[in-house]
């Protein structure tokens, strides 16, 4: 099939989607929309072989100051949304000072510590964060009157294609980020850092790079979030949240750029559609839990090695 | 819909007609149990809480002792409606105490299952809730009331005054115990520990008892509670309150302070699975815990002012089918039910608007403890609390026992500055929050 033809079908899949979905399908389809731009970014971070404990905490980063960008200063959602991606990456910068002096695991434990110090700054002060019990009522994306239509983004269906139209975006750029000449150097900063270093590159300034960016992408994909739900707590953005972002790319695998997106997605809705519809409510982590264990047994490679061996035998065959 | 016709916008009646009628049209086309139930005269009831993760002790029991509301409520005929008897069903939904799953249960409830009242544990998942009760005037319930505020006028808080009830067992200890003149207190800091630790330094100022410090915080995230226990004992307190602690954290700072050789008072607003906390540490040590969470075959729940329908029965039907596993809620989205029913029978109706008006009327409301009064302008900005007595339990012989009930709103009458001061100092006041 020609490729213009695929990515032509496939957009038609998406626009259909919502359609063929209940109502609270179509909520869970908004949440896994952003889900993806948040593994997806988190793959752009590890691609120079850093793992983070704090890309979570990052996104809510982007949460909170979009929240408090449009509650406060009043400054239009969409703007906010981009402002606040801007403070997350803003963050990682300075983040990226104390953690790159560390590397690997060190880098790993350096960047949940981090993570934590942001976390408890967003209880200790209840003025402006809220404390524990974080911001409510946060600004929905407004209405958008059209003359004959509105548009109103309370619905899931609507703020579905706001936010997969996005998030599409965003993949397209990360898309091409990794393929641009700095992205072939993150990946021989990942596998031959002190041959890149040799060879005249600074490794430690493209493994900010990576950080930065990636971390922009996350808070946009938390400004996305705290817009929709209205509400975001420092509980939402805890370490059990970023052991499911650490599940969806571990399960779907690192080494393709669909690998995380397919993590994301195919556990999600086992998570919270199959095992829900099929009665396992509360047995759900139970089950989850069983089939990741299964996965990473017969799977060690992700998801993305069983496409991958399909289009293997589709071009052989 | 991605799109809506403008001008007149949408209505909550006309949200919930189109969608409810959706949902109806879907389980007619497809066939679905759910289309044969309806015919059968059957009303649904949403149950919005955690049913796994840490939280669930506070979720799971609900919808278990709803269960057994239901059945026996369904085998006496069922709720009278028009003159027939409506049946009651459950369904219940995950909400992992995550407000942005909070939100796609709600939906689920509304607009497919076609619920007519939704029971929630509130906290963290009512904001996530919260913009759909608004959009569709369903009536909802929550065990917090520190979730009310006047924006949300289809929100009840019927069953407890969370955390405002603790200052019944500090109110009964001082009477009993007037030589305890001093306390600590430590409590994780996060929505439902912050204005419980407001509530017990008002009620400790109140009853004359000296803090001995500022209240410990500690993370939710906390394992370790050796140090926090080395810390509240470091300054000899009589006293040692546990504040809304959750189990997970009430059983191992119970444990540390057995080891750690304490041997004051402890003060809890739960004790959830005290027989494990008895069997951790002993019978003596835990011979006088106060708490607020009754066992439902106390004989002083038979007294003729208690509301919740046999109580006794209840309790040892309960503990037929999940042994081991009463806990503080088991009762209590039973006993909001109690009062749901009495209310729906009453408007004639189960539309949401017409049980909330018929509920609160009068001002006053059967609450499981006694007559109530609807409450709470005050401290949350709307009367959607019902507020009356309350029991005070303390552990006798391994067994917890009722040693009397409390007035809220007579603690209230002479110390309701003393706990919005130190509410405001929390940030707890409604108009503080977020």
């Amino acid at each position: 099939m020609p490729r213009g033809l695929a990515w032509l079908l496939l957009a038609l899949v998406l626009v259909a989607l919502p359609h063929g979905l209940s109502f609270s399908q179509q909520e869970i389809l908004v949440f896994l929309t952003i889900n993806v731009l948040l593994v997806a970014s988190y793959r752009l971070l590890t691609l120079t072989g850093e793992w983070s404990l704090g890309h979570v905490v990052i996104m809510g980063v982007g949460a909170y100051a979009s929240a408090l960008l449009s509650k406060r200063l009043g400054i239009y959602v969409p703007v906010a949304m981009l402002l606040g991606a801007g403070v997350a990456a803003l963050v990682a910068y300075i983040l990226s000072f104390p953690l790159f002096r560390m590397k690997g695991f060190y880098f790993l434990i350096g960047s949940f510590a981090a993570g934590e110090v942001i976390r408890l700054l967003w209880k200790r002060f209840r003025d402006p964060f809220g404390g524990p019990k974080g911001l409510k009522r946060i600004e929905g994306m407004p209405d958008l009157d059209l003359g004959v239509y509105a548009l109103d983004f309370f619905e899931p269906i609507t703020y579905y294609y706001f936010a997969a139209a996005v998030v599409a975006f965003c993949l397209w750029i990360m898309w091409r980020i990794e393929r641009s000449p700095v992205g072939l150097t993150f990946h021989a900063i990942h596998w031959q850092d002190k041959l890149a270093e040799a060879s005249g590159v600074n490794v430690r300034a493209y493994r900010t790079r990576a950080f930065v960016l990636a971390s922009g992408f996350a808070g946009f994909s938390g400004a996305l979030l705290a817009h929709y739900i209205g509400t975001i707590n420092p509980n939402s953005f805890d370490v059990e949240q970023m052991v499911f972002v650490l599940t969806w790319a571990i399960v779907g695998g690192t080494a393709t750029f669909y690998g995380p997106i397919l993590g994301c997605i195919v556990l999600t809705v086992l998570n919270e559609i199959v095992l829900r519809e099929m009665g396992f409510e509360q047995m759900r982590p139970l089950v989850y839990g069983l089939i990741m264990i299964l996965s990473v047994l017969f799977l060690p490679k992700g998801l993305e090695s069983v496409v991958q061996r399909v289009l293997s035998a589709r071009k052989t065959g | 819909m991605i799109v809506k016709f403008i001008k007149d916008g949408i209505s909550r009646r006309r949200f919930l007609g189109s969608t409810a009628s959706l949902a109806g049209l879907s389980a007619l086309s497809a066939g679905l149990p759910g289309a044969a139930l309806a015919a059968g005269k059957v009303v649904k009831i949403g149950f919005l809480a955690p049913l796994t993760g840490p939280v669930a002790a506070w979720g799971k029991p609900g919808l278990d002792g709803c269960q057994i509301w239901a059945e026996w409520v369904n085998n006496a005929g069922g709720i009278k409606i028009g003159g027939e008897g409506h049946k009651v069903e459950f369904i219940g939904y995950d909400n992992e105490y995550d407000p942005a799953k909070a939100r796609a249960g709600a939906t689920k409830l509304i607009r497919e299952d076609g619920v007519k009242f939704v029971m929630m544990l509130g906290g963290d998942t009512w904001p996530g809730a919260q913009p759909v009760a608004d959009k569709t005037g369903m009536l909802f319930s929550t065990l917090l009331p520190s979730d009310l505020g006047p924006d949300t006028s289809t929100l009840i808080a019927p069953a407890e005054v969370h955390p405002i009830y603790n200052v019944t067992g500090v109110e009964w200890l001082a009477e009993t115990k007037p030589d305890l003149k001093t306390a600590v207190m430590c409590a994780q800091d996060d929505a439902l520990g912050l204005p419980s630790v407001a509530t017990y330094l008002a009620a400790f100022e109140a009853a004359g008892i000296q803090m001995q410090g500022d209240p410990l915080l500690f993370d939710p995230a906390t394992t370790d509670f050796a140090p926090v226990v080395t810390k509240l004992l470091s300054t000899n307190p009589q006293i040692v309150c546990l504040d809304t602690c959750y189990s997970d954290y009430v059983h191992p700072i119970t444990e540390q302070l057995f080891q750690q050789g304490f041997k004051g008072q402890i003060i809890s607003c739960t004790a959830d699975f005290y027989d494990q906390m008895i069997a951790k540490t002993s019978k003596e040590f835990m011979e006088g815990f106060i708490f607020q969470f009754p066992d439902f075959d106390d004989p002083a729940l038979n007294a003729s002012n208690i509301n919740f329908q046999n109580p006794n029965g209840f309790f040892e039907e309960y503990n037929k089918r999940h042994p081991g596993e009463w806990g503080a809620v088991s009762w209590e989205y039973a006993s909001i039910m109690d009062l749901w029913k009495a209310a729906a029978e009453k408007a004639d109706s189960v539309e949401p608007d017409a049980v909330l008006a018929a509920m609160t009327k009068s001002g006053k409301g059967d609450h499981a403890f006694g007559r109530a009064d609807w409450w709470g302008k005050d401290l949350f900005g709307i009367d959607h609390a019902l507020v009356g007595d309350w029991p005070v339990v303390a552990i006798e012989g391994g067994k917890a026992r009722i040693k009397g009930f409390k007035s809220i709103p007579d603690w209230y009458a002479k110390h309701g500055e003393l706990l919005k001061k130190h509410m405001a100092a929390y940030g707890q006041m409604w108009n503080q929050r977020g």
